[in-house]
C-alpha cells in the first residue's frame, strides 16, 4: 500500500490488522509538490516522481494508494508524471484513492492531514490555514491525467469533495 | 575513550571505532540515568561519528552519526538533536530528531512529533505520532522482520489485506447524477472536519 500523505497511527493500526506492506510518501511535507509542478512535462519529470516516492524494500508491486486529497495541489502534467511513476510500481488492478476539490471554489493552502477512524470515518486533522482558488479538476481531467488509472467510482461528499477511486488498466 | 577520541577531533572516523566490546565502547561516553533505571550512553550534541557504532547498553544520540548502529539487544533514542545517516539495529528504536537510513528493531519503533525520519522501518510494532514527517515503507509483518533481522522464522499462513476494508472509497459508489447534500448523506465513510 502506498500512501501520499502524511503517516499516522491510525492508519498503522487500521493497516496492522492484515498483513501488509506500507508505503509512505508525505509528499506535501518532504517539497514534492513544488519540486513537481516547477518542472517542465517529459520523462524528467517522471523520475522525480519516481525520486519523491520511498525507497522499495521489496519487489511487491502497490496494490493501493492514497492520494487524499494531493492531487488538487499538484498541475496536471506533474499528477500525470506522478501516477506514471506510481503505475510503475503497481500491477493491473491496483486502486488508487483521491479527494477532488469539486464544488467549493476555495481550499486549504496546504493538502490535508486524513486520519481513518475506526469506525469507518476519516477525520481531517490538519490545522486552519489560508485558502487557496481549488483546480476544481473535473473527471475528464483525471480521467486523461492519472498515468494510466482508469475512474472505477466516484461521489460528491457534502463538504465540497468528490471522491474517487482509479483502477489501473 | 570519548574523551581520547575528542583529544584530537571531535569528528571520529573510523569503521571500527566503536566496535570493541573489550572497550566498553558506550560506557565511556557521558552516561545518565534511562527510564528503566538503568545507564544509558549518550552522544553528545557536538559529537560527530562517522563508522560502526556496535554495543551492549542502551544509547541516546543527541549529535551526528553516519554509517551503521548496531545496539540488538538494546535501545536506541535519537534525541531532537540528533541526526543520523545509517542502517539502525536495535531492540527499540526511538525517533525525536532526524535519521535517514534504514530502522530495523525487534520489539518496536516510536517516531515522535517532530521527528523526520527518511528510510524504511522494519519492526513488529510501530508508532508514529501526528506531526512526525516520515517517508518511507513500514514492515510489521513478523515474518518479514525476522527475516529482515537475521532471525529463524516459524512462519504461518499470510494473510493479506483486503483493499476494501482499507480504503475509504471501498464502497464507494458511482454517483455522477447525486447532489453533493444527497451523496454526502449517504456517505460513509466521508471526510469531515476535526
Amino acid at each position: 500500500m502506498l500512501d501520499l500523505g502524511v503517516a499516522s497511527t491510525a492508519m498503522l493500526a487500521l493497516l496492522g490488522q492484515g498483513r501488509c506492506r506500507v508505503e509512505i510518501a508525505d509528499l506535501a511535507h518532504f517539497g514534492g509538490v513544488d519540486r513537481l509542478n516547477s518542472m517542465e512535462p517529459g520523462p524528467a519529470l517522471v523520475g522525480a516522481g519516481e525520486a519523491l516516492l520511498p525507497n522499495r524494500c521489496s519487489a511487491d508491486v502497490v496494490d493501493l494508494v492514497f492520494c487524499w486529497d494531493l492531487p488538487n495541489y499538484l498541475t496536471l502534467d506533474a499528477l500525470s508524471a506522478l501516477m506514471l511513476a506510481i503505475g510503475q510500481r503497481a500491477g493491473p488492478g491496483a486502486l488508487a484513492h483521491a479527494l477532488i476539490a469539486y464544488s467549493d471554489r476555495d481550499m486549504r493552502e496546504e493538502p490535508g492531514c486524513f486520519v481513518p477512524t475506526p469506525d469507518g470515518e476519516l477525520m481531517d486533522l490538519s490545522a486552519a490555514g489560508n485558502a487557496v482558488a481549488a483546480p476544481r479538476y473535473s473527471p475528464e481531467d483525471l480521467g486523461m491525467n492519472m498515468g494510466g488509472f482508469v475512474i472505477e467510482r466516484a461521489r460528491l461528499l457534502s463538504n465540497g469533495m468528490q471522491e474517487f477511486l482509479f483502477r489501473l488498466e | 575513550m570519548f574523551e581520547r577520541g575528542k583529544k584530537n577531533d571531535d569528528t571520529i572516523e573510523s569503521q571500527d571505532a566503536f566496535h570493541s566490546e573489550s572497550e566498553k565502547t558506550f560506557g565511556s561516553f557521558r552516561s545518565k540515568t534511562s527510564d528503566r533505571g538503568g545507564d544509558v550512553a549518550v552522544i553528545g550534541s557536538s559529537i560527530q561519528i562517522n563508522g560502526d557504532l556496535r554495543g551492549d547498553e542502551d544509547l541516546r544520540i543527541e549529535g551526528n552519526v553516519s554509517g551503521t548502529v548496531k545496539l540488538k539487544n538494546s535501545a536506541l533514542t535519537i534525541g531532537r538533536g540528533g541526526k543520523v545517516k545509517a542502517g539502525v539495529y536495535a531492540k527499540s528504536i526511538a525517533v525525536d530528531g532526524e535519521t535517514t537510513g534504514d530502522l530495523h528493531a525487534t520489539e518496536c519503533v516510536s517516531v515522535h512529533a517532530n521527528a523526520r525520519v527518511q528510510g524504511n522501518i522494519i519492526a513488529p510494532r510501530v508508532s508514529i505520532v501526528e506531526g512526525a514527517h516520515f517517508k518511507g515503507s513500514i514492515e510489521m509483518d513478523p515474518d518479514a522482520v525476522e527475516q529482515a533481522l537475521g532471525k529463524s522464522t516459524a512462519r504461518s499462513p499470510k494473510k493479506t489485506v483486503e483493499p476494501k476494508k482499507t480504503g475509504p472509497a471501498a464502497d464507494a459508489k458511482p454517483a455522477p447524477t447525486e447532489t453533493a447534500k444527497d451523496a454526502g448523506a449517504a456517505s460513509s465513510p466521508r471526510a469531515r472536519s476535526a
